[in-house]
């Protein structure tokens, strides 16, 4: 579904990708793992056509994303939750949600998709009219999904949804990324939280300074040392 | 020298001392658009001093320097909470409350039988102590451009300095510095008095040489005309603003090239540089490359 | 006595009226490019020379309502127009870059566009066709000038529009976005140079018409008009608290307001003086703005390294 090949980006000088190959298959959940500085957050800008890379491709169902501006590609079908989640702090939930339909036209679908979402995620509902800097940090990030929802993603990217939230709350996101997967959305997500990631994930690759340096499937992760101490160390340190 | 030379390289002396004051701001980390006001005051105080006190000159000249300095350092003070654009803007108000002040200020006495000091609008004519002093205009523009190098050269000597690099170091990441110890307000303070104070002295400089000043001649055009010297100049070196007076007044004003169209050339052509330059013409990579070009062979010798 | 205070206060708001329309177009281009537009003023100023051109040039040639309305339409669209070149040369090409830099370039393209404009009409007064040969009207004691409920009623007319631009158009819901955070918008493929550009523009008309109201009670303009417009709607901007389109309508009326009575109180020499200074003291008591914004915190954050 979606085929990243050799890509670099570079802020300045600095290269941060340098020559990341992935790929990610329809129906799946994929999961970035890496150390900070990894350069995961950069893939996922390149990916949505905030940032442009130097080199490379990235394909998604067969068209080149490479060039394409933002709100081109949250119209083929990517949609994408910023890591810090990056709500409109002033705006209230419904505006941020409507936010996320920005580029559709079809409003009365985009009511009804309203209302579906609202049906998922109650707490939204409660505050549908309070200014999204109000909420709660996991509140926010629900709001942060349910956005991107808006927009009916075929792909959903994730950077780092559990950031800085409480392990209830953690779980809560895991099962809503259970379940939009089980409804049809690949996930491609970037996670800190190895145990969790690994638990979900269909797929996972490893990020080191730039470069994918292992993928596999969760089964084999255990096993290998080269893991444990790149990641799940550093991981269980926190 | 012709006398047209003379009044333009004293021109250029004196207007530099307002840039370096903007400059000063810029490199700490704030934009000033006021830095008019305390030229403007270090004129009318030095005047005051020397005209209607009888004060001798150089001791009229540190007295526009000190009302200069507290003007700045009051304003710096009142406004140590803010930052960024209502920094900026406070400080426009607080230039622009001073003209207008200076508008309805009279302070006159009879000397040598006229009424003299300030009058409202119609300014503060007859400043006359240097010439009375036998400075002539040659020699006047000699003690300017003396007094405008001794400033930079304190100034680079402080860039260099720890207080320097701290102070650079808080205009760039004022939330590092202070974790790193710096006393980021105070900081701020002192280095609004002294930006004041350099401008008072140019002041001060700019009423004797010229005898005659007045409040709009201190208005925003010249705030603002200071800080971009700084910008078009570069943010690297205390040498950016002197740059920027020089291209503006140096070549553009005086040559009379463009004649009627210089601000439509000149406006054009600083859009363009800064789209090309943002910090300027020597910013601060340039001015260390400059640098490693002239240490590197000394090196070696 | 009461007459005169209600008098007073009426000649504010209608000067306040224009002040707030000048004060929102500011606003609006601070919003989505967090830039302090330098050449604001200049570009009215333009705008307003186009018009005073008009007038000195076919002037006798058209019926007195056509030329006032054609100055108008002119006005505006040269204020539009000048925005377009100062967005294209100044902000685009330095969005998310420097902002001293992006500052400084709108100045020089200030002290261009005001050259050009002189050089358009090299005297310092120039007329600007205006509507009123009607007298002012009388309601008891109070004096009712045309022009003030001119003004009044265009300012409420353009606020209206506005707000409902904003509030109910898809344009709007991108402007206030790009407002509120320029990342999260992106993150949802709103079109940052896009909006930016049409919202400069929709701003610049804002203060086009701000800039006509203002010109038609004068029925004249000078070279002076950038920079008193500038300051006016600076000041109303400021005022009401940075960042927000009702606290500039609040602090242009409250500028007017204050203006008018000052002046009543302590003669005209005051006025100016009263309008820097009540806005150095709102700076230094309350940065955030007279109508209160507790995210004035937020706000030191986002500019402190302009
Ligand atoms: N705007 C930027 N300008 C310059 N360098 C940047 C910028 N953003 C990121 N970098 C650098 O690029 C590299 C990769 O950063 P990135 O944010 O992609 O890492 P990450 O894997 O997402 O890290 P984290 O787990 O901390 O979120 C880092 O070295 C970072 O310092
Ligand atoms: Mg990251």
């Amino acid at each position: 579904m979606l085929d990243v090949k050799d890509v670099v980006t570079a802020y300045g000088k600095i290269e941060a990708l340098k020559g990341v190959s992935l790929s990610v298959e329809p129906g799946s959940i994929t999961c970035l793992l890496g150390p900070n500085g990894a350069g995961k957050t950069t893939l996922m800008y390149t990916i949505a056509g905030i940032l442009r890379p130097r080199r490379g491709s990235v394909r998604f169902g067969g068209d080149e994303l490479v060039g394409q501006s933002a709100d081109r590609v949250v119209n083929r079908g990517i949609a994408l939750v910023p890591e810090n989640r990056l709500v409109f702090p002033q705006m209230s939930v419904t505006e941020n949600l409507a936010a996320g339909a920005y580029l559709r036209h079809d409003h009365g679908e985009i009511a009804s998709d309203l209302e579906k979402l609202f049906a998922r995620f109650p707490a939204l509902k409660e505050r549908r009219s309070q200014p999204a800097g109000t909420l709660s940090g996991g509140e926010q990030q629900m709001l942060a999904v349910a956005r991107a929802l808006m927009s009916r993603p075929k792909l959903l990217m994730m950077d780092e949804p559990s950031m800085g939230l409480a392990p209830l709350v953690v779980e809560e996101i895991f099962r809503i990324v259970g379940e939009l997967n089980r409804d049809g959305i690949t996930i491609f997500m970037v996670e800190q939280n190895a145990h969790m990631a690994l638990k979900v994930a269909h797929k996972f690759f490893l990020m080191e300074q730039g470069k994918v340096t292992f993928a596999g499937a969760p089964g084999e992760v255990a096993q290998d040392e080269v893991i444990r101490r790149a990641y799940l160390g550093s991981a269980k340190a926190t | 020298m012709s006398d047209f030379a003379v009044g333009l390289i004293s021109n250029i002396g004196m207007i530099t001392f307002v840039a370096l004051s903007a400059y000063l701001l810029l490199v700490s980390g704030s934009i000033s658009f006021g830095q008019q006001a305390y030229f403007g005051l270090g004129a009318y105080a030095a005047g005051i001093a020397t005209t209607l006190w009888d004060w001798p000159l150089a001791l009229g000249l540190a007295f526009g320097a000190l009302t200069g300095a507290l003007g700045g350092g009051l304003v710096g003070a009142l406004t140590r909470r803010l930052h960024g654009l209502y920094f900026a803007i406070a400080t426009l108000a607080f230039a622009e409350m001073t003209r207008l002040a200076l508008d309805l200020w009279r302070y006159q006495r009879p000397i040598g039988g006229e009424l003299v000091g300030p009058d409202g609008p119609n300014g503060f004519a007859g400043i006359r102590r240097a010439f009375t002093d036998g400075w002539e205009p040659l020699s006047f523009m000699i003690l300017i451009w003396v007094l405008l190098a001794g400033t930079m050269l304190v100034l680079i000597l402080f860039e260099r300095s720890r207080s320097g690099a701290a102070l650079r170091g808080a205009g760039e990441d004022p939330v590092l510095a202070r974790a790193l110890g710096t006393d980021v307000a105070r900081l701020r303070v002192n280095t609004a008095a002294a930006a004041g104070a350099i401008a008072g002295l140019g002041g001060g400089l700019y009423a004797h040489l010229n005898t005659y000043i007045e409040p709009r001649l201190f208005d925003v055009m010249l705030g603002v005309h200071a800080l971009a010297y700084g910008i078009i100049g570069g943010l690297g070196t205390a040498f950016g603003p002197l740059i920027g007076v020089l291209i503006d007044i140096g070549i553009l004003e005086s040559s009379r090239l463009f004649q009627g169209w210089r601000m439509v050339v000149f406006g054009g052509l600083v859009a363009l540089l800064l789209i090309w330059r943002p910090r300027g013409l020597l910013d601060e990579a340039t001015v260390r490359r400059l640098r490693r070009l002239f240490t590197t062979p000394a090196r070696h010798a | 006595m009461i007459v005169d205070i209600v008098q007073t206060l009426l000649n504010g708001l209608a000067a306040g009226a224009a002040y707030a329309l000048l004060g929102v177009g500011f606003t609006m281009m601070f919003g989505v490019m967090r830039r302090l537009n330098l050449s604001y003023g200049a570009t009215l100023m333009f705008g307003g020379y186009l018009g005073a051109l008009l007038a000195s040039r076919a002037g006798g040639a058209l019926p007195d309502a056509a030329l006032v309305l054609l100055a108008a339409a002119v006005t505006v669209a040269g204020a539009t127009l000048a925005g377009l070149y100062v967005e294209r040369l100044c902000f685009a090409p330095l969005r998310g870059r420097s902002g001293v830099a992006a500052m400084v370039s709108s100045f020089a393209v200030w002290m261009q566009i005001e050259e050009f404009s002189t050089w358009l009409l090299p005297l310092h007064t120039n007329p600007y066709p205006a509507p009123f040969n009607v007298a002012s009207w009388q309601l008891g004691a109070l004096t009712l000038r045309p022009e003030h409920l001119l003004t009044l009623l265009v300012a409420v007319l353009v606020a209206i529009l506005l707000h409902r631009l904003l509030r109910a158009s898809r344009f709007g819901l991108a402007v206030r976005t790009l407002s509120d955070s320029p990342a999260a918008a992106q993150a949802v493929g709103i079109d940052a140079g896009r909006t930016t550009l049409l919202a400069f523009l929709a701003a610049s008309t804002v203060g086009g018409i701000g800039a006509w109201l203002v010109l038609v009670a004068d029925q004249q303009v000078t070279p002076m008009f950038g920079m008193w417009s500038m300051a006016k709607g600076l000041i109303a901007m400021m005022l009401g608290g940075l960042g927000s389109i009702p606290g500039a309508v609040a602090g242009g009326l409250l500028l007017g307001v204050l203006e008018a009575s000052g002046q009543a109180l302590f003669g005209p020499q005051i006025r100016e003086l009263i309008a820097w200074g009540a806005l150095f003291l709102v700076l230094v008591l309350r940065p955030g703005g007279l109508f209160g914004r507790a995210a004035f915190d937020l706000d030191i954050a986002a500019h402190q390294r302009l």
